[in-house]
């Protein structure tokens, strides 16, 4: 019995020893051989980030914002134009998105939903004088302009306005239209009405404009849907 | 006719003429001393193109002119007249401020998409004629 119990204790002994050297064995090993592959990892992912960066810094610099009225759409590609300009964009099915711009919100759309006259905002890369949409946004097209008060019909609301270049304009003023007007003494924009529009004044205004323009459009004669006066003291003050 | 009446009258006409020279020259002397100069001075004359150059014209660093952002707020920096009205006009925002310092560095949110921004200052000195800027700015979102 007690030479039973020897032999058990010599075989737990030598049980012992045997994985207790294995696992000694191992340890320094394994570090031994993860430490370069740590290393190596380090390297690539370093390559890997200064590749994407130079990426990214090329298509920034190839990357181009352009827009105008759709005038022409075909399955992949469509033709803009804004003041006399056309430029080609080109559909690309697995990198292009389109949404539709909603005030403030946005909302995905299909390339078959753009329509012609649609405005369109295209951001993409240029290559031969086509570019091919990264991003395309269906939105409004808004002209921003300043001129003099020449005349005003206070019976139809609207006033005529003369800019800078010599085009003129005749606004509508509608229930709508945000009408401010410069604090000659704090120069803060404070809401106003009709009433308060003199000819001299100089107008800063906002108008929508439209890719199938009606007769009055085409006449220079638009929706304000903002303005802010200066009144003509301030200038003579 | 005696030979000393013609002396006579030879010296007399000679010296006539000689007083008569010499009192026209003189006169003109007095005449430009007192005459006043109606023209206005020559600071007065000078002046209006000094101040033409003096005005420092609107100069737009930032942002550019067809520019992508991926942010809803950009920074307007450029130089403009001390003193001056600026107005920076777009869709959904309108600033208006007076240029203390020629410098001018401020805030400005964009819409998603493209904004048509004027840009009008208009000089304390009033016979000068507004500055006018129009720029396109994109904001195209990176999540996009």
């Amino acid at each position: 019995m007690i030479k039973k119990l020897k032999n058990c204790f010599i075989v737990i002994l030598f049980y012992c020893f045997f994985t207790s050297s294995i696992a000694l064995g191992q340890t320094p090993s394994s570090t031994a051989s993860s430490s370069p592959t740590v290393v190596v990892d380090k390297d690539i992912q370093q390559l890997k980030d200064k590749i994407a960066n130079k990426v990214s810094e090329i298509r920034k610099q190839n990357n181009k914002a352009i827009s105008g009225f759709v005038l022409k759409i075909d399955g992949n590609s469509m033709k803009l134009s804004n003041s006399g300009e056309v430029n080609q964009v080109k559909f690309d099915d697995t990198l292009t998105k389109v949404f539709k711009v909603l005030g403030t919100t946005k909302k995905e759309i299909k390339t078959g939903d753009i329509e012609k006259n649609d405005y369109a905002i295209v951001s993409g890369v240029v290559a031969d004088n086509i570019i091919t949409a990264n991003v395309v946004l269906i939105d409004e097209n808004f002209l921003v302009d300043s001129g003099k008060i020449t005349e005003i019909n206070k019976e139809a609301y609207n006033i005529k306005v003369l800019t800078s270049d010599k085009n003129t304009y005749s606004l509508d003023i509608e229930t709508g239209t945000k009408q401010y007007m410069v604090n000659i003494k704090t120069l803060l924009k404070e809401t106003v009405g009709f009433s308060k529009l003199k000819e001299g004044d100089t107008v800063h205004f906002v108008v929508k404009k439209t890719g199938n323009p009606p007769a009055d459009e085409k006449n220079n004669n638009y929706s304000a849907l903002k303005i802010m006066i200066i009144p003509q003291e301030y200038f003579i003050k | 006719m005696k030979k000393e009446t013609i002396i006579a009258v030879f010296l007399g006409l000679l010296f006539g003429g000689i007083v008569a020279v010499f009192i026209s020259l003189k006169s003109k002397d007095i005449e430009l001393s007192t005459n006043k100069v109606i023209a206005p001075p020559k600071e007065n004359v000078l002046s209006p193109n000094l101040t033409g150059t003096e005005i420092q014209s609107l100069e737009l660093s930032e942002p550019a002119n067809n520019a992508i952002f991926d942010n809803d707020i950009i920074r307007f920096k450029g130089t403009a007249a001390k003193e001056s009205l600026i107005i920076i006009q777009s869709p959904i925002k309108d600033l208006t401020f007076k240029n203390i310092q020629e410098k001018f560095d401020l805030e400005f949110p964009l819409a998603l998409g493209e904004n048509s921004i004027k840009i009008v200052v208009y000089p304390k000195e009033k016979q000068f004629r507004p500055q006018e800027k129009f720029i396109k700015v994109y904001y195209i979102d990176s999540e996009l």
